[in-house]
This record gives structure tokens, C-alpha cells and sequence, in this order.
């Protein structure tokens, strides 16, 4: 017990003597809920820019030239008025939605003639697309009805009546865990648990690969000490650490980034700390084996992006194929994402999340075995030719610097 | 009861980097209070013996039993070996007492050990400075402090006394003389044949063989070595 | 210059990420995404009427594009627990006596109920639970207009008066492969650039054979010149077989000329590569210096507004994520690949892209020198 508290205390003294590890350690995940918390702040997207060509220029195209105005989700750009127009603005990007009335509009409705208008939404950016169809749907369908029974009550139909006929089928759609479609809600932890789980890997990443660059890794395998007790008193400050910064994400991000954060705080710790025992494990696992840090550190940050979106957070998992799905499975990330879904947003319990927690503690314990079971002699180090990129070694300036620090602190001591 | 009478014991040991052999079959014993060193230049491999001897490198084939213990099998002779590397090896952001404490902490040796190395080795004026800002010498006592640590019964030295000042030299060989009296044994690597007085044996490696020859043997097969290279004419060489 | 190629071929992890990360980000993506675009919404219907017009309107959310009914639970909180698990992404409850109501001309509700916690998908969903309400209601509304004694015409006329057609413009599916794949290709590609960038400087000066290079007094400008030659050269030989995959293979649209999008793609790795350099200048040792480059270039994908528009971010942070040579990029990249805007609009790209470059080198030049003063 006294060994493992050793190594692990003097691990702590290391992050803390190491302006990087603290930046990744304390800084980086800070940083990135900051970051992506502003990006996503503010939350749905509204102010459309939208153009309304008038063409007609009649009472029933002001009528709807107010109801697209009336509404929150758009932003009337004035001053446009010819399709050319409407066209270079959609092109260069001061427009993302426009509505065209034609020329004969009113005209034609008088006579019962089906008259048809335009509107249209960039698609080239799908969010602004699948957000601006909705919202045109929206207003579309406000309007129709509002339209209706203006005529009804023209037609000297009383409100009451009115009223009946509009409404004799209502529909009233609710949306679910996230009634006002925000993206911050749906996007924002699923980035931040890929961050964490990156910055949780890089940390522990130095961890061994540190010491095997400056050759310190030859007293632990030099020392009777068991491989379990090195395995845990490297991983344990890690895990503490990388508990700690999950804990100020999630309230970071209910608190400031007003995400929410719902759902049994007992299940978030559990799935927390299954999920950050995988990755410090997993993290001792890979920087046991890998020869280089800068290796090391290029594979994981490519990682990032295929993870996230294999875990099918964003995309459906059922339109993934099969096989991928299938990988996805395997890392412990997918399970995540999904699983701090279902409990902060959807606030389900057991009943649902049982498989995630049971995966989550499959892998946890797989990594942990195999974290705390590594054969202790190492592969005897071949002196590869061409080493280039991979070690420290002529001093530059900054190093300088450190070193003229050091100079003083002995100075001051004798 | 022989078995415990002989530290170290290798049969045959082969180490293999892909296609390059650096050790081919070498076997040798080790007896207690007997010192042995390993002479060999730059890349004879040395270093590689000496950290498969201490359990750090995997090996080829052969066999080897440090204190009775195949080295393969068991982690239970590493309780009573030291190592001093070639290469520094200390943690470099650490004072001279934090690494003697976090060693002690992986050895389990108690403060009565590090006061006792601190004192040997006379450490005590620079406990607060930091291992990467210490001299040569004295970053090499430190190391042999770390390595004497657990009271260990082999040690493993690597280029110990190479390059440092007398002083220090002077005091981490007297630190070696209750070791080798109390029936320690002692495995060191050097490459300069100065040196070789110091050992009772010395083990000459070259292309991956281990010749054993007395220390004025093998002073004198450096001498007909140099001598061998000579012109007859030269003049240096009278 | 040739030694730097032989230095990448030869730094074997390198090799591998520059050889395969594009690519194989291209195939995985192209996978992931093969559907196109969201269909199929999972829907269950819970008919509590089970009468002939409540059937009716089933019939009607089953014809819907986009909408799949796949399940019929009994009850309401049969199709909760289905939309707790995440089967069913829209749920509609159709009530007890809902026939008798409509034939009666009395107020009913259809409930429809979306699973919002993720947004894309629930923005479709919505869309089109939207276009079915419509059709719904107003059949509704018709029929009573009809049993009121209202001419068929005049009803009609009264709900159908306005009809709205949508056009999605430069991506009229919606297809998400158009809009993301390649991309995201791009991205993995920017992000193997950055971390051969990143080493650029640090390489040399950061190894003891630099001594052996100031020690012949080679210029150092000359030296970086070829070496951020090879780089460059290197980046756009990754980039060529993305795009003929991209292009070619899988048929992604292309609004402006290959030429144009290839000169552009030139000046933004001109650009990241003067970024990693000012990197590789300013870091410790290569480690550090690939984490740093990587520090901006993983989030600068979410910061440059391609898919989240920059528009919607606070204020405050949008003039900062202009200063990322990959928001310039990402953006110009959606215009050019859809729109083909002309080159007086994307001219400022173009410009933005080279005085980022510009920029970036002098200071790692800079510090270089500094550095090594």
C-alpha cells in the first residue's frame, strides 16, 4: 500500500513539475467546454436571413410577407426584390432562405386558378437546410390556417365556428428530452466526452512513454516491484484527475452552457468512472506499448474524428452499416456518448441503460487486467537507424530557459 | 546449498536483434565478494548484458539464474540487485531526496536506508537540488546511492567511474568495499582498460564472445592489441 | 529536398498516416454515410379507435416520405417505453373515440410525440410530421366545410389556397454524403498535414544532427524553403487521389472547376503548413509541437462553421475563428463545391488564405532566428 501511495504521489509531482501534462491535464478540458460551449451557446438556430420577393405586391403577399416576418426563426433581409437578386444572395451566402411570390398571385386564387409559392432554403449547409425547412413548414402551416379562416369568417362563419372547423382534427406535435430542438443539448456532451476521453488518454499517454524516453522506466523493471502496484499508482492520480475534470465538464455544461443535465446523478458517476477506468487503463496499455510518444500522440488526435462519429451519436446508429456498428462496439467511446445521452437528456435509468453499464464494465475490467498484468521485461531496445522525429534532444532556447532556472534554484540553495 | 553459493549463472545466452547477433552463447559464473568486469568497446554490448542480467531486457535464448532464481520465471532476485545504468536514468524533474524516496518507495526500503546511502555516499549538501542540475560525480553517486538502496547482494554497474571526478571516484569505490566483503557480487561494464585493476576478473566481449582473463592479462592483450597496429618505422614508437 | 521525402518515407508511423488517414477517412465517412439522407423515421402509430378513419390516418403518416411506421403498440405506454429505448423516433396516439368525434364535428387531438435528443434526426422527423399535420387538419377542416352544406369547390378553395413549394437549393436531396464526407476527408487530411507541418522546424533543429547542419552553414532559409517545398508537394499528392475518389468514383457534385478548387486546396495548405511551422518554431521538442498543432486543428473543424454556422456562435467568438486558416478553408470549400459564387466573392478567400501564410512563416521565421541567436 505504501508503494503504490509512493508512486502515485510522486506521479502527481511529475504533472505538476510539467507545464504540458498540466495544460492537459487541467487546462485542455477546460478550454474545450469553453470552446465548444461558446460555439454551441447558442443553442438553435434562429435569424434565418431570409429574402421575400415580392412579385405580386398585393394584400394576400403582405400577408405572408408578415407571417414569415412575425416569426423568431427568421430574419427579413430587405431590399431584395428581383429573383437575380434573390439568386447572388443565396450564392454568396447573405441569404439562406427565400421566399418568391409570383407576379399573379392574388389574381389567381380570386379565379381558383392554383396558384404556387416558391421557397426556397440552402441546402448546402444541412443544418441551415434541414433547420430552415422546418421552419418554413412552420410558418407555412400557421399561415394556411390563419389564411383559412380569414376566409371562413368572410364567408360569415361565427369565431366559435370558425374555431371548430380549423381545429376539428388538431394535431399538437410535442417534441421529447429536448422540446426546443437545441443543439447544444444534442451535440455539446457528446464532443466534450470525446475530449475528455482524448485528453484523459494523452495524460496517462506520458505516463510511461515519459519515463521510457528518459530512460527512468529501467528502475521500475529493475525493482521487485509487481506490475499491478505500478500499473495502479501510475493510473490512480490520472484517474482522479480525469474524474475530476469529467465532474467540472458536466457542470460547466449544465451550469454555463445551460445544457441539460438531468437524470440520476448515481448513474453519470457510474458511467463516469466505468468509462474513465477504460481509457486511464487503456491509456497505460498503449504507452506501455508504443515505442514513441509522438507516435503515439499522432494516432490517437487521428483518432478522434472516426470515433466520434462511429459511435453513431450524430448519425443514426440504424443507418450505419452493420459491420461498422460492430466496431463501434469495441471502443468504449460509442458506449459512452450514447449511454451520457440516455441518462443526462432522456432520463432513463437501469431498465434502459443496463447494457451500456455492462459493456462500459467489460471493457473497464478488460483494461484494467490487462493494464495490471504486463510482462514487466521489455523487448530489447533495437537502435532503429533513422529515429528522427521521434526524441528530444539539442537544446533549444526554451530549454534553455528551464535550465537557467534550475541554475538558480541551486544557486539560491547553497 | 551450492545452487546459493553462485550469484549469477548463464548458460548459452544468445541475444538476437533481428538479423544482427550481439550476444552469441555466453555462459559464465559468478561466485560471492567477486567482482567482475565486463570490458568491451562502444556497441560489444555490454549494456545489453548487463540489463538482461538485471531482468529489464528480454533475452534470445539461454538460460539465465540470478540468486537462484531463472530470471524468466521469477521477479524474486530484483528484491536483492541494484542497477546504475549508462545512460542517466534518474527522474530529471525531481530533487536528489525525491528520487531517493520514490527509489526506496519501488524498492520498499525504509528512510534508515536512504539516511544510510545519503551518508555513504555524501549526498547530504545537495538533497534539495534537482537530479537534471547535478555534476557528473555527483549524479553518479546518486545513482549508486539509489542502486545501494535496497542493501542488495548484486549490483550491476555500467560505466561507473567513467569520466567523473577523482573525488567521487574515490568515494563510490570505497561505498563498494563492506558491499563486496559482505559476499556481494558485482557485475560492471567499463570501456576503459585503466580500469581493469579494480575487478578480481575481467570479461573481455567482443563480437558477442566472453573471454575471461586476469586484469593484468588482459591490460597486457590491449597493449599487444595497440602494439599491433603500429608501423614498425614509426618513430612514436620506441 | 529529396532527403526530407526520404525522411517522411523512412519515419514509418508518419508514412502510414499521410498514406492511409485521408483515404481511408474518405471510405470509412462514404460508409457511415452511405444512406444519404435521413428516410425511414422510425414511427410507431397507437390507434386507440381502431375505426376506419383512424386507420385513415395512419395510412396517411405510413405514405409520408420520410416517415416509416414500423411497430403498432397497444398502448401509450407501450410506445413511451419504445421511445425511451430509442426504437421509435416519432410516436403518434391516435384517440379513443376519434371517429365518433370527427363524425360528431367535435374537437379531437392527434398526439404526435418527437424524441428530440438528437437534433438532426428530430428536425426531420418534425419536417415531416409537419407536412402530414397539414394534409390532416385541413381534411378535417374540409369534410366539416362539406357536412355544413359548403359547395366541394369553395371548401377546397378555402384550406388549399396557398400552395407552398419547397426548393433545397445546391443540394436538393439533402443528401448528407454531399455534404459531409468529403469534408470530413478533408479534415483527416488537414489533420495529417498539421502534424507533418508541425514537425517541420523541430525536426531539424531539435536533433543533434542540426549542429552538423549549422556547423556547414547552410543557409536556414534555404533549408526550410526546400524542405516546406517537399511538405507541400507532399500535402497535394494526398490530396489528388481524395478527390479523384471523391469526384470520380463516388459522383459528389462540383460547382466550380477542378482547377479552381485545386488552386485553392494549394493556398490553404500553404496556409496549415505555415501554421505548423510557426508551431514546430515556437514548441520544445516534436511532441510538444505536433500537440500543439493538433490543439487547433482538432476543434478548428467545429469552429469553422461548416456544419454549426459561424453565424449562430456568439459574437464575441466569431471574428476569432476567422483568424483559423481551416474556417476560411471549410467555408470557401461549401461555396466552391455547391455554389461557384465567382471569383470577386471568393477572391477574398483566396487573399484571407495567403496573408494567414504570409503571416505564419514570417514569425516562425522569426522565432527561428531567435531561437537560435
Amino acid at each position: 500500500m505504501k508503494q503504490l501511495w509512493n508512486i502515485a504521489h510522486y506521479e502527481f509531482l511529475h504533472v505538476l513539475k510539467d507545464p504540458i501534462l498540466i495544460i492537459i491535464v487541467f487546462i485542455a478540458p477546460l478550454f474545450y467546454a469553453c470552446l465548444f460551449g461558446a460555439v454551441y451557446c447558442s443553442a438553435i438556430l434562429y435569424d434565418v436571413p431570409l429574402a421575400i420577393v415580392d412579385q405580386d405586391n398585393s394584400v394576400l403577399s403582405r400577408e405572408i410577407k408578415t407571417a414569415f416576418a412575425n416569426d423568431d426563426s427568421f430574419r427579413i433581409i430587405e431590399g431584395i426584390d428581383s429573383y437575380e437578386e434573390m439568386e447572388a444572395g443565396m450564392k454568396t451566402g447573405t441569404l439562406r432562405a427565400a421566399i418568391v411570390i409570383p407576379r399573379d398571385l392574388e389574381l389567381r386564387i380570386y379565379q381558383h386558378r392554383p396558384a404556387q409559392v416558391l421557397a426556397v432554403y440552402d441546402a448546402s449547409n444541412l443544418i441551415w437546410g434541414f433547420n430552415s425547412r422546418k421552419f418554413i413548414r412552420e410558418v407555412v402551416n400557421d399561415f394556411s390556417i390563419r389564411h383559412t379562416a380569414a376566409r371562413l369568417a368572410g364567408e360569415g362563419f361565427s369565431p366559435r365556428e370558425i374555431e371548430n372547423i380549423v381545429n376539428s382534427v388538431e394535431c399538437n406535435v410535442t417534441a421529447w428530452y429536448n422540446p426546443n430542438y437545441s443543439y447544444s443539448n444534442y451535440l455539446f456532451m457528446g464532443l466534450m466526452m470525446l475530449a475528455v476521453h482524448q485528453l484523459g488518454l494523452f495524460g496517462v499517454c506520458l505516463a510511461v512513454t515519459r519515463e521510457k524516453e528518459r530512460q527512468s522506466w529501467i528502475h521500475y523493471i529493475a525493482s521487485a516491484i509487481p506490475s499491478w502496484k505500478i500499473a495502479l499508482g501510475k493510473a490512480l492520480p490520472y484517474l482522479i484527475m480525469n474524474f475530476f475534470n469529467y465532474a467540472l465538464v458536466l457542470w460547466i455544461s449544465s451550469r454555463f452552457v445551460q445544457v441539460k443535465i438531468e437524470g440520476s446523478v448515481g448513474l453519470l458517476a457510474v458511467l463516469g468512472i466505468l468509462y474513465l477506468m477504460t481509457i486511464t487503463f487503456a491509456g497505460f496499455i498503449i504507452s506501455l506499448y508504443s515505442s514513441n510518444s509522438l507516435q503515439a500522440t499522432r494516432y490517437l488526435m487521428l483518432l478522434s474524428l472516426p470515433l466520434f462519429m462511429i459511435s453513431g451519436y450524430t448519425w443514426p446508429r440504424s443507418y450505419i452499416p452493420e459491420f461498422i456498428n460492430y466496431i463501434a462496439l469495441l471502443f468504449p467511446s460509442s458506449w459512452m456518448v450514447l449511454g451520457i445521452r440516455m441518462v443526462s437528456l432522456k432520463e432513463l435509468g437501469l431498465d434502459v441503460l443496463w447494457p451500456t453499464i455492462l459493456a462500459l464494465s467489460i471493457l473497464a475490467v478488460l483494461a484494467v487486467y490487462f493494464a495490471m498484468n504486463f510482462k514487466k521485461e521489455r523487448k530489447a531496445p533495437y537502435i532503429d537507424g533513422v529515429n528522427i522525429n521521434g526524441g528530444i534532444s539539442y537544446p533549444r532556447k526554451i530549454n534553455r530557459l528551464q535550465a537557467l532556472r534550475q541554475q538558480i534554484r541551486v544557486s539560491r540553495l547553497s | 546449498m551450492d545452487e546459493q553459493q553462485v550469484l549469477i549463472e548463464v548458460s548459452d545466452l544468445v541475444q538476437k536483434f533481428f538479423l544482427k547477433t550481439v550476444l552469441n552463447g555466453i555462459s559464465f559464473r559468478l561466485f560471492p565478494g567477486e567482482s567482475l568486469g565486463i570490458f568491451g568497446l562502444r556497441g560489444s554490448g555490454k549494456t545489453t548484458l548487463l540489463h538482461i542480467l538485471a531482468g529489464v531486457d528480454r533475452f534470445t535464448s539461454g538460460t539465465v539464474q540470478v540468486l537462484g532464481c531463472n530470471i524468466c520465471k521469477s521477479q524474486r532476485f530484483k528484491q536483492a540487485t541494484g542497477l546504475v545504468t549508462q545512460e542517466p536514468s534518474l527522474f530529471q524533474d525531481l530533487t536528489v531526496l525525491e528520487n531517493l524516496d520514490f527509489i526506496a518507495g519501488l524498492k520498499n526500503a525504509g528512510p534508515a536506508d536512504i539516511e544510510r546511502v545519503i551518508d555513504q555516499m555524501e549526498l547530504k549538501d545537495c538533497l534539495r537540488y534537482p537530479a537534471a542540475a547535478l555534476d557528473a560525480g555527483l549524479y553518479q553517486r546518486l545513482s549508486l546511492a539509489c542502486a545501494l538502496l535496497n542493501a542488495p547482494r548484486l549490483m550491476f554497474l555500467d560505466e561507473l567511474i567513467k569520466d567523473i571526478d577523482l573525488y567521487s571516484r574515490h568515494l563510490m569505490l570505497q561505498g563498494l568495499e563492506p558491499f563486496l566483503n559482505s559476499g556481494g557480487g558485482l557485475v560492471c561494464g567499463f570501456s576503459n582498460i585503466e580500469f581493469a585493476d579494480y575487478f578480481d576478473r575481467v570479461g573481455w566481449l567482443e563480437k558477442g564472445q566472453l573471454e575471461f582473463y586476469e586484469p593484468q592479462a588482459a591490460r597486457e592483450k590491449w597493449e599487444l592489441l595497440l602494439y599491433s597496429f603500429k608501423k614498425p618505422g614509426d618513430v612514436k614508437n620506441v | 529536398m529529396r532527403r526530407e521525402f526520404s525522411y517522411m518515407w523512412r519515419d514509418r508511423g508518419l508514412r502510414n498516416i499521410l498514406l492511409l488517414g485521408p483515404l481511408l477517412g474518405l471510405f470509412l465517412f462514404m460508409a457511415i454515410y452511405h444512406t444519404q439522407n435521413i428516410k425511414d423515421i422510425p414511427t410507431a402509430i397507437v390507434d386507440l379507435d381502431r375505426s376506419s378513419s383512424s386507420r385513415e390516418i395512419a395510412e396517411k403518416m405510413k405514405s409520408t416520405e420520410d416517415l416509416k411506421v414500423v411497430s403498432y403498440p397497444a398502448n401509450y405506454q407501450q410506445m413511451e417505453e419504445l421511445i425511451r429505448r430509442g426504437e421509435i423516433i416519432v410516436g403518434v396516439v391516435i384517440p379513443e373515440n376519434f371517429a365518433r368525434d370527427v363524425a360528431l364535428h367535435r374537437h379531437t387531438r392527434i398526439l404526435m410525440i418527437i424524441d428530440a435528443s438528437n437534433t438532426a434526426y428530430a428536425t426531420n422527423a418534425s419536417t415531416a410530421v409537419l407536412g402530414v399535420t397539414r394534409t390532416i387538419s385541413a381534411e378535417a377542416g374540409i369534410k366539416t366545410l362539406l357536412a355544413q352544406g359548403m359547395d366541394p369547390v369553395t371548401a377546397r378553395n378555402t384550406y388549399m389556397a396557398v400552395d407552398f413549394k419547397e426548393e433545397g437549393w445546391f443540394n436538393p436531396t439533402l443528401n448528407y454524403i454531399y455534404f459531409l464526407v468529403l469534408a470530413m476527408a478533408l479534415n483527416m487530411w488537414q489533420q495529417c498535414c498539421t502534424i507533418t507541418a508541425s514537425i517541420n522546424i523541430i525536426g531539424e533543429t531539435g536533433v543533434k544532427s542540426w549542429l552538423q547542419i549549422k556547423a556547414a552553414g547552410f543557409s536556414k532559409g534555404r533549408l526550410f524553403f526546400y524542405k516546406s517545398l517537399a511538405h507541400i508537394i507532399t500535402f497535394m499528392v494526398l490530396v489528388i487521389p481524395v478527390y479523384i475518389f471523391a469526384f470520380g468514383v463516388f459522383k459528389l457534385p462540383l460547382a466550380c472547376s477542378f482547377g479552381t478548387l485545386l488552386l485553392f486546396t494549394l493556398l490553404f495548405a500553404i496556409a496549415l503548413h505555415s501554421v505548423g511551422t510557426l508551431m514546430s518554431s515556437a514548441a520544445n521538442n516534436a511532441v510538444d509541437s505536433t500537440r500543439f498543432g493538433m490543439m487547433v486543428a482538432l476543434p478548428s473543424f467545429v469552429l469553422s462553421g461548416y456544419t454549426w454556422p459561424i453565424e449562430a456562435m456568439p459574437k464575441l467568438l466569431q471574428p476569432v475563428v476567422w483568424i483559423f486558416p481551416q474556417t476560411w478553408f471549410f467555408q470557401g470549400f461549401n461555396y466552391l463545391s455547391f455554389k461557384n459564387p465567382g471569383w470577386e466573392f471568393m477572391g477574398s478567400y483566396f487573399c484571407a488564405l495567403l496573408i494567414i501564410a504570409f503571416i505564419c512563416y514570417s514569425l516562425a521565421s522569426l522565432l527561428t532566428a531567435w531561437m537560435e541567436r
